[in-house]
C-alpha cells in the first residue's frame, strides 16, 4: 500500500472570469521514503495539486471536484477540518517558495518553532524549545541557541529557508512537499539548501514530493518525475527515463530549454513556441498541441489518456521500476528528442483545424506549423546552467531508494 | 552559446534593524508632520494632565463684574467670559474633559468595533455577511447625527457622550479590522502557519491579529481627532455634560455665539484648541501610517 494516492485529481477555481479548470485528473503514487518531482512551467497546476492534498486550497474560489487522496489509508477529500488540521505539519508538511514571506514577522523562530510542536505533541515549552535548538542545529543554523529569540527579518533568505525546513521537519512528517523551496535563492544558496533537504529526506522515512520548473533540480533529487502541463501529466517515469528517454514533446522541449554544460560552441537553446493553453477552458484536444512540432490531425481533437509508453507493459506506479507512461498520440522517437524536433521525411505539423481560435489572442494559429505561432512568452525557459550533468538520483535494490 | 547562466536572484533585504516596532519608531522620528503633531498632542496631553497646576482660577465659578476683560488683563492670559470666568483656566480644565471623553469613546469604540471586525473577518461566512450589513447601515447614518440620537436616547451625561462618539466610532474600526484580517489571511506565512495544523484560534491570535493591528493603530489615532471634534459638536449643539458651567470646547463656544462681537476672543479661543488638538492627532495619524506601512519596508 503507497504512502499517498491519488486518484483523478480534479480541481477547479470559480473566478468572475470564469472557471479555472486547475488541475484535470491527475493520479499518481508515493512510497514511504520516496522522493517525486513535479515538474512543470508557471501555471500547469503543479502547486494547485499539492495545495488540494493538504486540503488548502484558497477558500472559496477553489473547490477540489473530484478524487481521492489516500494518505496513509484515510481519505483526505473528505476528512473533516478538524481531522485534517491534525494530520497537517504532524504527517504532511510543507515548504513555500518565498522564504522572505513564509514566516510570520511578528513573531521568533522560537515563538514558531515552539508553536508547530505544541501544536502537535503534548510536552512541555522547555522539551519543545530543546526539540527546536536541535532542529536549527540539523538544518545548520550556527549557535541556534541565541538565534532562537531572533525575529525571521534578522535571518538570510537561505537561513529563513532553512528555518521553514527546521519547522515542516519538526514532528518529522511522513510526507514533505517542498513547492519550488529554491527559487527565490541564489544559486549558491539553492545547492546548499537542496543538499539539506536531500540528506534530511534520506536519513529519515520522509517521502519528499519536489515541485519545481527546473529540472536541474529535480536531476539530483528525485527518484521519479511526474511532467505537467496545463492540469495533466502528460510524462510519468523514473528520473533516469525522463533524462535518457523523454518521451513527450513537452519534457523534450523542456530538456532543450536547459542550456547544457557541455554544449558544443555556437549550439543553439531550442525554446518551446506559443503560451501554455487558456486554462479558462477544458481542453478538447491535446493541450499542448497548439505548441507542438509533433501534432497530428487527432492531437486537435482528442486529448490523449496517460498510458505506458510501451503497450502491454504492466502498470507500476512507483519505485525503481516505475512504468513510463506518456499522454501523447505521437511520441518523439530517441533521435528526435535528441535533436529536439521532427526528423521524420516530409513530416509536418497537423494544421489546426477549420475555424480553430487561437485561445488567448483570438488569432489563427499559424498554418505551417509551430515555427510561425506567437512568440514565446509565459514560458518557463529560464536559463539555468545546472541541468542536466548532475548526478540521476539511484535506487536502490529494495526499490525504496537511498537510506543513510 | 550557452554555457553560463546565473538562476534568479533576489536581493535579500539584510539592512540592520532590531524590531519591526523599533525601526517604525526610527521612521516616525524623521517624519517632520508628524513630530509637529506630536508637539501639539503634548501641549494638549501637559494641560489636560496639570490643569489644576497652570491656572489659580476658578474654571466654573467667576466674578460677574470681571466679564468680557481682555486677554492680558488682570492675569487673565486669555480674558474672561461672560460670567466672569477665566477663559484659560476654562481652556486648560476643557482640554482634560476632552481628553478623558475622546480617549474613553475611542476605547470604548475599539472595544466594539475591535470585536465585530475579529468576528466578521475570523468566523467569515454568514457571520460576516450580517456583521458587515450591521455596520453597512451605521456608516450610512452622519455620524455627529448618530450620536445626537444615541445621546436623546440615552439621556446627557459624560458616560453617553463617550458611547454616543464610541457608536461613530465603532463600525469604521470594524471594517479596517476585518480588511486587515481578510488581506492577511491569504498572506504566505498565514498560509505556512495553516499548513503546520495550527488551529483557527491560534491563528487568529498569534498570526492575524498581531499583524493586523498596525492599521487599527492608526485608525484610532485618527479616531482621537474626530472623537474631540465630534464631542465639542456635541457640545455646541447641547448636547455637552449635564452641568452646563462644566469646562467644555463645545459648550464654550455655544456659550459665546450671542457675544462675540464684543469679545471674540471666546470663539478664537476654544476654536484654537479643538483645531490644534485634532490636527496634532491627524499628523501623528498619518505619520504613524507611513512608518507603519510594511509595504515602505521593503
Amino acid at each position: 500500500m503507497a504512502l499517498l494516492q491519488v486518484e483523478d485529481l480534479v480541481v477547479r477555481f470559480r473566478t468572475r472570469d470564469g472557471t479555472i479548470h486547475a488541475v484535470n485528473g491527475v493520479t499518481f503514487e508515493l512510497e514511504e521514503g520516496e522522493r517525486l518531482g513535479l515538474v512543470g512551467e508557471s501555471g500547469c497546476g503543479k502547486s494547485v495539486t499539492n495545495l488540494a492534498i493538504i486540503r488548502l486550497l484558497p477558500k472559496p474560489a477553489g473547490r477540489l471536484e473530484a478524487g481521492r487522496i489516500v494518505f496513509d489509508s484515510i481519505d483526505l477529500a473528505t476528512l473533516s477540518e478538524a481531522d485534517i488540521r491534525e494530520i497537517r505539519g504532524r504527517d504532511i508538511a510543507m515548504i513555500f517558495q518565498d522564504p522572505m514571506t513564509s514566516l510570520n514577522p511578528v513573531l521568533t523562530i522560537e515563538e514558531q518553532l515552539v508553536e508547530t510542536i505544541q501544536a502537535h505533541r503534548k510536552v512541555t515549552r522547555v522539551a519543545a524549545r530543546a526539540r527546536a535548538i536541535e532542529l536549527l542545529q540539523m538544518v545548520g543554523i550556527p549557535s541556534p541557541e541565541s538565534r532562537l529569540k531572533d525575529f525571521p527579518h534578522q535571518f538570510s533568505g537561505g537561513m529563513r529557508q532553512r528555518v521553514m525546513i527546521a519547522i515542516a521537519l519538526a514532528l518529522e512528517p511522513k510526507l514533505l512537499i517542498a513547492d519550488e523551496p529554491t527559487t527565490a535563492l541564489d544559486v549558491t544558496i539553492q545547492a546548499q539548501v537542496l543538499d539539506l533537504l536531500r540528506n534530511l529526506t534520506t536519513e529519515g522515512r520522509t517521502a519528499l514530493v519536489l515541485i519545481t520548473h527546473d529540472l536541474g533540480v529535480v536531476a539530483g533529487m528525485t527518484q521519479r518525475i511526474n511532467v505537467m502541463y496545463a492540469g495533466f501529466i502528460v510524462e510519468s517515469a523514473t528520473t533516469a527515463d525522463v533524462f535518457e528517454h523523454p518521451s513527450h514533446p513537452y519534457t523534450v522541449g523542456l530538456l532543450h530549454s536547459i542550456p547544457k554544460i557541455n554544449a558544443a560552441p555556437g549550439e543553439e537553446l531550442l525554446p518551446i513556441e506559443g503560451r501554455p493553453p487558456d486554462m479558462r477552458r477544458a481542453p478538447t484536444g491535446c493541450p499542448f498541441a497548439p505548441r507542438c512540432a509533433w501534432r497530428l490531425d487527432i492531437c486537435w481533437t482528442d486529448n490523449p489518456s496517460l498510458v505506458p509508453l510501451v503497450t502491454g507493459t504492466p502498470l507500476v506506479m512507483t519505485g525503481p521500476n516505475a512504468t513510463h507512461q506518456i499522454a501523447c498520440h505521437n511520441p518523439p522517437t530517441q533521435a528526435e528528442a535528441e535533436a529536439g524536433r521532427p526528423l521524420r521525411d516530409g513530416f509536418k505539423a497537423a494544421s489546426p483545424p477549420e475555424g480553430y481560435q487561437d485561445e488567448l489572442s483570438g488569432s489563427r494559429v499559424g498554418v505551417d506549423g509551430a515555427g510561425e505561432l506567437p512568440v514565446s512568452e509565459g514560458v518557463d525557459a529560464e536559463p539555468y546552467a545546472s541541468a542536466a550533468g548532475l548526478p540521476i538520483e539511484p535506487y536502490d535494490d529494495h526499490g525504496n531508494g537511498p537510506r543513510g | 552559446m550557452a554555457t553560463i547562466a546565473v538562476g534568479r536572484q533576489r536581493p535579500v533585504a539584510e539592512r540592520a534593524s532590531r524590531g519591526i516596532w523599533r525601526d517604525a519608531a526610527r521612521r516616525l522620528m524623521r517624519n517632520g508632520p508628524a513630530l509637529v503633531g506630536m508637539f501639539f498632542i503634548a501641549v494638549f496631553l501637559f494641560m489636560a494632565i496639570l490643569a489644576p497646576l497652570l491656572t489659580t482660577f476658578d474654571p466654573v465659578r467667576g466674578v460677574l463684574a470681571n466679564q468680557f476683560e481682555a486677554p492680558l488683563t488682570n492675569g487673565h492670559w486669555f480674558g474672561t467670559d461672560l460670567e466672569g470666568r477665566d477663559e484659560f483656566a476654562r481652556i486648560v480644565f476643557g482640554a482634560r474633559l476632552s481628553l478623558v471623553v475622546g480617549v474613553g469613546s475611542v476605547i470604548m469604540g475599539l472595544f466594539l468595533g475591535g470585536t465585530i471586525g475579529a468576528a466578521a473577518g475570523a468566523l467569515g461566512g454568514r457571520v460576516d455577511s450580517v456583521l458587515m450589513r450591521i455596520v453597512d447601515v451605521l456608516l450610512a447614518i452622519p455620524g455627529i447625527l448618530l450620536a445626537i440620537g444615541i445621546v436623546a436616547w440615552l439621556g446627557r451625561g459624560l458616560p453617553q457622550i463617550m458611547l454616543a462618539v464610541a457608536a461613530t466610532n465603532a463600525p469604521v474600526f470594524a471594517r479596517i479590522l476585518r480588511g486587515s484580517l481578510l488581506a492577511n489571511r491569504e498572506v504566505d506565512y498565514v498560509i505556512a502557519a495553516r499548513s503546520t495544523g495550527a488551529s483557527r484560534w491560534r491563528l487568529l491570535v498569534r498570526h492575524l491579529l498581531p499583524n493586523s493591528v498596525t492599521a487599527v493603530i492608526v485608525a484610532a489615532t485618527l479616531a482621537l481627532a474626530t472623537a474631540i471634534i465630534d464631542v465639542a459638536g456635541l457640545g455646541f449643539l447641547g448636547f455637552g455634560p449635564p452641568d452646563p458651567r462644566t469646562a467644555e470646547w463645545g459648550t464654550m463656544l455655544t456659550d459665546t455665539t450671542q457675544y462675540f462681537r464684543e469679545a471674540p476672543f471666546l470663539i478664537f479661543f476654544p476654536g484654537l484648541a479643538i483645531v490644534i488638538t485634532a490636527i496634532g492627532f491627524n499628523l501623528l495619524g498619518d505619520g504613524l501610517r507611513e512608518s507603519l506601512d510594511p509595504r515602505l519596508k521593503r
